[in-house]
């Protein structure tokens, strides 16, 4: 007997976001992302299409951070050292974009200021031909004097600039339509969050295909299933035709999964956890897949070895 | 080409080019007409009536069918279109045009009422023959024997404050009295009668009740006079018991801690508080009407099953915790000495019935007051007070669901809140250019704090002038000096010190108090969906809203509507009630029908627990925004924005 595999009618169709530009469009990007457009949940390709493959972005810093994880250390090594050096590694490593995020303080524990930024900004741009995501520190006020410091260096890039909350996003939004950016627009865990805030960004006249959706993610272990049925259910949303939802979502695997204890954490740990840093790759490996399922665009990744093994999965499941 | 355009009644007459504004004519003509909202045709105090003539109106926000019809228009925003007759009310009488469409009911009497028939209290006359030596009946036999033929009761009972008075009081009236009697109350309707009173000499015309409502955060009295059944005096205060928590949880919380070696205190505390603000306010109503306390028969109480517990001195921590059950819900009656209540203390104390923990009968008696329950349509009763409690149904069903919204309506928990009394302001409209306020404050005195509606107009104007955005957040970059950082934050200062009364500062409605305020309303519009998608219907379908509650008395449904406290609907949908439980109490005080009507109710509600429905967060998170995350719900509001927008 024939079985007949039941497909959902989807009305609507998630929006299509373009990352960097390229000298025609005046910016100096070699490559631009485009992110979005999928009519269906993802890779159900029976369903509907899924025009753009989700991508990766990797985080780099402004500075080595000093709480990273040695195993990232060793992973970049002497790159971390560089912005300019750390984004080519990165491009090497197989990013689609570059993260490019702030510390909160300097060597000399002092705040990062307006110009350490614009050179930060204008160094990767040159190393690199990608798109670049600009992510202040995470302080309101820093944040808003880094980021915009960023518009402008960057002005015409077609830079992503976050963290874009509900708390600052009146001076992130107006920075990103001065200089023609992107908004990475990150609520709390929640659906109703999300279109709120996409809504005050759409009252600042921001169109919608200039905002990625940042949903805020936990990594496995650690509230994932949370995060992941509230993408789910904005995908869902988005896809029932709620234009508030159809935005593209990027959120941030690398930086939970290398939060967590099995990654930090080398020794003193049961020894069935296994090898330490097989682990900690799988940790990152595991939250990103599962996230990339429930229907993220952009994924951010810290090691370069799980960036491989996402691209990977990615590939095999556009595959068919 | 000119037009001219006549003023009633002064008959002052100008010649304006056709297109003028009336506003612009009359002060042409020398008339000052009042623009509080800056001539954006949002506060409608500009009403004139055009009695002959074209004219085009710009905006009809605020006018109805009928009022359009009746020739009424906006000054501000009606154009002159050929030759026109236009009549200017006086202020005043414009400001009572504009208060029946939020028609607070009055106490009235609710129908036709014969104490002889409703009432279950009797006065009698009796002229007793004194004892003697001849005839040593006890008083209380003696009493009787005159009394039964004359009620024609098989039976009747005392308490015991009745008898400690009976001696004295019959002897110094030379046995000659007036016995008031309780013919037999809700839950023993075959009698016995009871003595309840007896006065010296003759006073049947004189028959005192009370109709306490017991809110969390306002108790509100009235004096009723059984015999014609009108209210005579009415007062409210702050309940006593907020100074040991603010909502009911917290002091169901309080009132079941222990204190020391005594595990009652707190409760008897708590029971102590309530009755003590009852008392004031009976001592109040008492000298206004000028009579006696002890001449006050009956208190018919209505009051959430939270504050009946703590009233009788009941154990309520049952009520917070899963499964959420009281210890009663239709309390016994009682004499008034065992509340210790400053009324006759022999006089019958009778609460009312509630539902459930959180629905009690403060919202039985409101469905009562509001003859929902007559309804054959379907309507929607909201109670808004401390907790908001809504109940949907017709005549044939109700279901009934209560959310914690908190006292800010009530002016508590608000840094510049305060009751609606004399010196709040009630009303606020804010200038879109310049954004300046302009307010309106009760008795007319410099302004103190800022009651429940003018927290709703304030931030619907903040909202619509574009100082807070739809997530009520300030916006800092205005060029006004009125949105500032203050002590608690981001704030917009609506009156200087030099305008506030003594000692008030800068009055200003601050960021804590905007989330407050999204909160609440976001509570009570959860509640309406939660409920009406309980029973599968739209809350467009709705015909009829009812608003409860002392604080719907004074509130403006244009503004309630643009924060997304209430369902966007036509305006004549709504019905504004006032205090609906007050009024239920007096309904059950006068009669005994309407008590039993009460019971009924009671027995058909439907009581939906929000904290087991899984669907209410959600509703709630999407009501946290102005007026609502799904724009859609509020075409009035969304068609504001894109008016303003083209």
């Amino acid at each position: 007997m024939p079985v007949e595999i039941p497909k959902e009618k989807w009305t609507g169709k998630v929006r299509l976001v373009t990352l960097g530009a390229t000298a025609a469009e005046g910016g100096t990007r070699t490559r631009r992302v485009t992110v979005g457009g999928g009519t269906t949940l993802p890779f159900l390709f029976f369903e509907g299409d899924m025009p753009h493959k989700p991508v990766i972005g990797i985080e780099i810093r402004d500075r080595k951070p000093d709480d990273w994880s040695p195993l990232l250390g060793l992973a970049w090594g002497e790159a971390m050292n560089d912005p300019g050096d750390w984004a080519k590694a990165a491009e090497q490593a197989g990013a689609d974009a570059i993260v490019l995020a702030f510390n909160l303080a300097d060597a000399d524990g002092k705040a990062p200021t307006a110009a350490h930024a614009k050179a930060t900004v204008r160094k990767v741009l040159q190393a690199t031909g990608l798109p670049v995501i600009v992510n202040g520190p995470g302080q309101a006020d820093l944040d808003n004097e880094l980021l915009v410091a960023a518009a402008e260096e960057g002005a015409g890039e077609r830079l992503v600039l976050g963290l874009c909350e509900d708390r600052n996003y009146r001076t992130i939004v107006a920075a990103a339509l001065g200089h023609g950016h992107l908004v990475q627009a990150r609520t709390a865990m929640d659906v109703n969050l999300a279109k709120q805030l996409n809504i005050l960004i759409t009252d600042m006249q921001l169109p919608l295909d200039r905002v990625l959706m940042d949903p805020t993610t936990g990594a496995l272990g650690y509230g994932i299933e949370y995060g992941y049925s509230v993408m789910e259910r904005l995908r869902i949303a988005a896809l029932q035709g709620d234009s508030m939802t159809q935005c593209p979502m990027i959120v941030t695997p690398g930086e939970e999964a290398w939060k967590a204890k099995e990654s930090k954490v080398g020794e003193g740990v049961p020894k069935a956890w296994g090898d330490w840093q097989e682990r900690a790759i799988n940790w990152e490996l595991v939250t990103a897949s599962s996230l990339v399922e429930s229907g993220a665009d952009i994924v951010v990744l810290r090691h370069p070895e799980s960036v491989k093994r996402v691209h990977a999965m990615i590939d095999a499941m556009m595959a068919g | 080409m000119s037009s001219s355009v006549t003023f009633k009644p002064g008959n002052e007459a100008v010649t304006v080019p056709p297109g003028t504004l009336l506003v612009d004519a009359a002060q042409l003509a020398g008339l000052e007409i009042n623009q509080p909202c800056g001539g954006q045709g949002r506060c409608g105090r500009c009403l004139v009536r055009v009695e002959s003539g074209q004219v085009r109106r710009r905006s009809t926000l605020r006018l109805s069918a009928e009022d359009l019809s009746a020739g009424y228009a906006l000054a501000c925003q009606t154009v002159v279109d050929g030759d026109v007759v236009v009549d200017v009310p006086p202020q005043q009488a414009a400001e009572r045009k504009l208060a029946t469409d939020k028609t607070a009911v009055t106490v009235d009497l609710p129908f036709p009422y014969n104490p002889a028939i409703d009432q279950t209290l009797r006065t009698i006359y009796l002229e007793i023959e004194p004892p003697s030596m001849a005839d040593q009946t006890d008083d209380w036999s003696r009493i009787k024997r005159v009394m039964l033929p004359k009620l024609e009761c098989q039976a009747i009972e005392t308490s015991m404050p009745m008898l400690r008075r009976l001696s004295k009081i019959l002897r110094e009236a030379d046995w000659r009295v007036t016995a008031v009697v309780e013919l037999g109350g809700w839950d023993r309707p075959a009698c016995p009668a009871r003595l309840v009173n007896v006065r010296p000499g003759y006073s049947v015309d004189q028959l005192w009740g009370i109709a306490v409502d017991i809110g969390t955060t306002t108790v509100t009295v009235y004096l009723v006079d059984l015999i014609s059944g009108t209210v005579r005096a009415q007062a409210a205060d702050y309940n006593g018991q907020i100074a040991r928590g603010e909502d009911v949880i917290s002091r169901i919380i309080y009132s079941s801690k222990a204190r020391r070696s005594e595990p009652e205190a707190n409760r008897l505390e708590m029971q102590q508080l309530v009755v003590d603000t009852i008392n004031r306010l009976v001592e109040h109503v008492s000298y206004q009407a000028g009579i006696f306390q002890t001449d006050i028969d009956k208190a018919v109480i209505a009051g959430n099953s939270t504050m009946i517990h703590l009233l009788l001195g009941l154990d309520a921590s049952s009520i917070r915790l899963d499964p959420f059950v009281t210890t009663v819900n239709q309390p016994p009656e009682l004499t008034a000495d065992r509340l210790g209540l400053a009324i006759n203390k022999a006089g019958t104390v009778d609460c009312l019935p509630g539902v459930a923990s959180y629905v009690g009968s403060d919202i039985t008696a409101g469905v009562l007051g509001s003859r929902m329950y007559e309804a054959t349509e379907l309507s929607l009763f909201v109670d808004v007070g401390t907790n908001g409690e809504i109940v949907l149904g017709t005549a044939d069903w109700l279901i009934s669901c209560a959310c914690s919204a908190g006292p800010a309506f009530e002016g508590a928990g608000v840094v510049h809140g305060m009751r609606a009394t004399t010196g709040a302001i009630e009303e606020v409209w804010i200038n879109q250019e310049t954004l300046e306020p302009q307010y309106r404050v009760i008795g007319d005195v410099p302004p103190r704090g800022l009651c429940g509606s003018a927290l709703i107009s304030l931030l619907a104007e903040l909202f619509i002038a574009g100082v807070v955005d739809k997530a009520g957040q300030f916006i800092m970059d205005l060029s006004t000096p009125r949105v500032r950082i203050g002590d608690y934050g981001p704030e917009y200062v609506v009156a200087w010190a030099n305008e506030t009364a003594e000692d008030v500062g800068d009055l200003a409605l601050t960021k804590v108090d905007v989330d407050n305020l999204l909160r609440v309303k976001a509570a009570i519009y959860a509640g309406f969906d939660v409920l009406a998608r309980a029973v599968g219907v739209d809350l467009a379908d709705l015909h009829r809203i009812l608003i409860g509650g002392n604080f719907g008395k004074y509130i403006n449904v244009e503004k309630a509507v643009q924060i997304g406290l209430l369902p966007d609907v036509p305006w004549d949908k709504f019905r504004f009630l006032g205090n609906t439980s007050a009024r239920g109490a007096y309904l059950a005080l006068l009669s005994r029908s309407a008590r039993n009507q009460l019971t009924s109710i009671a027995g058909m509600m439907t009581y939906l627990e929000l904290s087991a429905d899984n669907t209410f967060y959600e509703s709630f998170t999407s009501a946290l925004f102005l007026p609502h995350t799904d724009g859609d719900r509020f075409p009035s509001v969304k068609s504001l924005f894109e008016d303003r927008k083209a």
